[in-house]
């Protein structure tokens, strides 16, 4: 009987160079990984990508921890990679519904904690934070999130929650449905 | 996902420019409404009005809620009453009126369009006791607005309507001399009316259309003022030609009309009731900052008026309506940028300055939508010169195959240079002078039809 494949979340970090992308898919080439989704971001100079491949049953975490290892011997500068078995029940939660994905954009002076509050206030609204970046904009630190609205709160509350933490962070927030910004900037408008 | 540079554009056009969705108007059918009764008629209008709009003000917050996005005014169209009401008397149209201001006070609608009457090619006896009745009609009402539709391209232009529209413009301002002649404001006489359009006066559920309908009028002019002042001081290092102005417009006009076509069709989805258009007019209101006229100065006049006006104003018109149409799979109604002057605070400065005279509106009339719109003139104007007011605009649209309109505001007992203030989205502007007033009698009194136009050698 053939075993079914596992699948495993690797990340690597290191500083940016070329051939990192290709030096990590070949060794999960070796191992015959197949990549099934990657991320990959450069921030600073510095190289992150997750990943999710799915290797032959015979194929251990140790395998692939090790080969990773041999690749970061022979790199120009250092690999860090992690390497975890994908739980099933997490690779199957469904995306989130269209009509509850929502952007979040907070601005204000740049400051150690701001990050950190705003996130806060998500975390206490149990609002999920699918995406997150940063930009600086007309000399403001602004942070723009994608985020997954709970179904059973209500906008309105939110909404009022929002204004009152505005308040008392100094920060201008502003939550605006993901179709708004989908239906101005795109070519196809996102009927539902 | 979109890049932040996108989000944040996006950001600021909703939260600093004030983008918003100006009009929702439910589009309804009134053509079953008809009994054998005045009083059987108007409750039979009642109860369809209750039905198919009874929820249409919530299902707005709601959707306005859940984008973030303002849906300003709510407002209900007829089928032109003229259709409902033939047979009956003018006290009879009278009655329809109330009824549906009662209903539209009901349901929660700002305003209700379509007493209305087309008379292009000729005039039933129906319409005649439709235009007979619609002073006492809009002065014992709130909500009701009437139009009529006095020429087309395809019939010319029938000057006997108009003779009597003179009068009914005098009348309308006269019984409500104590607000200034304001139910003169809720009056407008077309030529080439069209059926779906979503803004008040004129909005009218026109024959041809489904059942029920929800037409969407776009944000105002705020927006692409706003977008144009970011334009020139981004690249003011740069020669920016006109081109690239219009560009930026069209880019804005496009973002603009996606909002308004993403909130109009959730709103019929949720109601579960056809889409019909986005109308691409901009419609200024008195606020500072939500004016057409900014735009013609932010485009280089110094003052309104001035040479230059009517091509700012040709060369707006144009972009919006291209960035429009690509971005909606149904435009309609009026779509052209608006010229009202007691609702745009620029254009009202421009009146009181001296700088803007009925000649010159009427000029950038005939390249924009949608003609000589709240104008108040002096009281003293007779009718046959109303009449010919009306008349010369009704010609610029039958020739240049488009919409024009006209709703003049003959203010009692004001003269040229008086100040007359409406409040609220009507604004208020300085009485503009009437320039060889009672030197058009005459024509008027020919009456008779204007014929339709040739339509080839068009130049």
């Amino acid at each position: 009987m053939v075993q079914s494949p596992r699948h495993y979340v690797i990340s690597v970090m290191s500083r940016d160079h070329v051939g990192i992308i290709h030096e990590v898919s070949k060794v999960l080439q070796n191992l015959n990984g197949n990549i099934a989704d990657v991320r990959q971001s450069v921030l600073c100079g510095y190289f992150t990508m997750i990943l999710l491949a799915s290797f032959p049953a015979s194929v251990t975490r140790r395998d692939i921890e090790r080969k990773l290892a041999e690749a970061d011997a022979h790199s120009e500068s250092v690999l860090e990679a992690t390497v975890c078995e994908a739980d099933q029940a997490t690779m199957t939660l469904a995306a989130p519904r269209p009509e509850n994905i929502y952007v979040l954009t907070a601005s204000g002076v740049d400051r150690v904690g701001i990050v950190a509050v705003v996130s806060g206030f998500c975390e206490k609204h149990r609002i999920n934070i699918l995406d997150l970046s940063t930009a600086i904009s007309n000399g403001d630190y602004v942070m723009i999130l994608l985020v997954n609205l709970n179904q059973h709160v209500s906008i309105n509350a939110v909404r009022t929650d929002l204004q009152c933490f505005a308040h008392e962070t100094g920060l201008k927030v502003v939550l605006q449905h993901y179709d708004i910004f989908k239906a101005v900037n795109e070519i196809n408008l996102p009927l539902r | 996902m979109l890049n932040s540079g996108e989000i944040l554009n996006t950001v600021e056009m909703i939260q600093k420019e004030n983008l918003d969705v100006r009009a929702v108007t439910m589009g309804i059918s009134l053509l079953d409404c008809r009994r054998e009764t005045v009083a059987a008629s108007c409750q039979a209008i009642k109860a369809k009005i209750h039905k198919f709009a009874g929820n249409l003000v919530a299902v707005c917050e709601e959707v306005s809620t859940e984008y973030g996005i303002p849906v300003v005014n709510k407002r209900i169209a007829v089928t032109p009453v003229a259709h409902i009401g033939a047979g009956f008397d003018a006290a009879g149209f009278v009655e329809i009126a109330k009824a549906l201001d009662e209903a539209s006070s009901e349901v929660g609608v700002d305003f209700l369009g379509g007493f209305s009457a087309d008379v292009a090619n000729g005039m039933t006896p129906g319409d005649r006791e439709l235009i007979a009745a619609i002073p006492p009609a809009l002065n014992g009402t709130q909500k009701v607005c009437a139009s009529v539709n006095v020429g087309s391209t395809r019939y010319g232009i029938n000057m006997d309507a108009i003779a009597l529209l003179g009068q009914t413009v005098k009348d309308l301002a006269a019984q409500s001399a104590a607000i200034g002649g304001f139910a003169a404001a809720k009056f407008v006489v077309f030529t080439n009316q069209p059926g779906d359009n979503p803004f008040m006066a004129g909005a009218i559920h026109g024959l041809g259309q489904n059942e029920i309908v929800i037409n969407v009028g776009v944000s105002g002019p705020g927006v692409i003022a706003r977008a144009l002042e970011r334009k020139i001081a981004q690249d003011s290092h740069q020669s920016l030609g006109l081109h690239d102005l219009a560009e930026e417009i069209k880019r804005t006009a496009f973002r603009v009309t996606r909002s308004g076509e993403l909130i109009g069709r959730q709103v019929a989805k949720v109601l579960n009731v056809s889409f019909g258009v986005v109308d691409l007019s901009l419609a200024p209101t008195p606020k500072v900052g939500d004016s057409v006229g900014e735009i013609i100065q932010i485009l280089g006049v110094d003052v309104i008026g001035a040479p230059g006006s009517t091509a700012i104003v040709a060369l707006l018109n144009d972009a919006v309506k291209k960035g429009g149409m690509f971005a909606s799979q149904s435009v309609g109604g009026l779509s052209g940028a608006f010229i009202p002057v007691c609702e745009d605070h620029a254009l009202a400065d421009a009146v009181r300055n001296d700088t803007l005279h009925l000649e010159k509106l009427e000029a950038m009339t005939s390249v924009c939508s949608v003609g000589l719109d709240m104008i108040a003139i002096p009281g003293s104007v007779d009718a046959a010169t109303i009449s010919a007011i009306i008349a010369d605009e009704m010609a610029i649209g039958m020739i240049n195959n488009k919409t024009t309109a006209v709703r003049l505001i003959p203010v009692p007992g004001k003269e040229a240079g008086d100040f007359v203030s409406f409040g609220g989205l009507f604004g208020e502007s300085a009485i503009a002078p009437v320039l060889n007033a009672g030197q058009s009698a005459r024509f008027i009194e020919f009456g008779g039809k204007i014929p339709a136009p040739i339509h080839s050698l068009r130049n």
